[in-house]
């Protein structure tokens, strides 16, 4: 499956975790994070609201939101322009509110540049238009090779970069995030924005997969 | 590795360094583990524990607790030291209360 680039790689062992701890009893870092988030309520510092507001609000933020802002700027250049000169007002213009006080650096991949984004310091992403970030770019692999052999880090996605193509590896910070504007597929020219974002995946918003006609993406 | 690179580089700076192949399997988060995400939100809302306060909390762990816990184990035992430190709660404090959720949550099933 690693070597399809059209596959999300997640597809298969889904089964294998989905049956963990509903009936066991709860580990020793289950039961700290209860004490702690309980102690801080008893102290009055944070409320149950406030936790169960935010998982609600976590829940709400998919790729979904991201493929959309996509979509909009292939089909739109005025708001493609207002939306790689700030991000995060693009993506505002949206609807798509930011709940953290991190700025949206939009990098749009073209002819000669092909970007790919990495936190090489923890797991810092685009969260508000993303959700949350698989597995991989959280692990040391990725966030070590990224920066230093992008092009064999994106063969592994079975990307392959032609060697005249530049590749711009961006590393996310506490405050600055990144989102890369895919290029969109020859053949979609009169696809209409909503089934355009259908086509446009989470891994191609990171970078290491390009947008393309896959076999779900049909009309 | 040269000792130089332990002075200049704390354990969470590794771009660059050689890894092996990236594993892309994914897991559903653990009902634990999307309370935990939601906990740091609103700790960083609340001006508390801020995005990079727990960065610094998770490499102040040392190199190898961090090689050997999970993501979100590294957080909260992130945010228990942080919160020593400023003042929200004391070790014993949450000692006791680790023992209180631990016999009680022992005691009933964990609900579905």
């Amino acid at each position: 499956m690693a070597s399809d680039p059209h596959s999300q790689g997640h597809s298969h062992d889904h089964d294998a975790h989905a049956a963990i701890s509903h009936d066991e009893a709860p580990g020793y870092y289950e039961i700290m994070e209860t004490a702690v988030r309980e102690l801080l309520m008893a102290k009055g510092f944070i409320t149950a609201n406030d936790i169960r507001h935010q998982i609600e609000v976590l829940d709400s933020r998919t790729p979904a939101l991201g493929a959309a802002v996509v979509a909009r700027a292939w089909t739109d250049p005025a708001f493609k322009s207002r939306l790689l000169a700030d991000g995060r007002a693009g993506c505002e213009e949206l609807g798509i509110t930011f709940y953290d006080d991190t700025q949206l650096i939009v990098l749009e991949n073209s002819e000669s540049v092909h970007n790919l984004i990495v936190c090489t310091l923890c797991s810092c992403y685009p969260r508000p238009v993303l959700g949350l970030p698989p597995d991989w770019y959280k692990l040391k692999p990725y966030r070590a090779r990224a920066v230093i052999e992008p092009r064999k880090v994106l063969a592994e996605f079975g990307t392959i970069i032609p060697d005249d193509v530049e590749v711009r590896v961006s590393d996310s910070t506490a405050v600055i995030r990144y989102l890369v504007l895919p290029r969109r597929p020859a053949g979609t020219e009169d696809w209409t924005e909503q089934d355009l974002a259908g086509l446009v995946t989470r891994d191609a918003m990171i970078g290491v997969i390009p947008v393309t006609l896959n076999d779900r993406g049909m009309k | 590795m040269s000792t130089q690179d332990f002075v200049s580089r704390l354990p969470n700076d590794i771009g660059g360094f050689a890894a092996g192949p990236i594993d892309r399997a994914e897991h559903e988060l653990e009902p634990w583990e999307k309370r935990c995400h939601a906990l740091a939100d609103v700790l960083d809302f609340k001006k508390m524990i801020n995005t990079e306060e727990k960065r610094k909390g998770v490499e102040a762990l040392g190199e190898s607790l961090i090689g050997k816990l999970p993501y979100y184990e590294r957080w909260i035992v992130a945010f228990a030291n942080i919160s020593f430190t400023k003042g929200y709660f004391t070790p014993t404090e949450l000692a006791e209360k680790m023992a209180e959720v631990e016999s009680r949550t022992a005691a009933e099933p964990k609900p579905l």
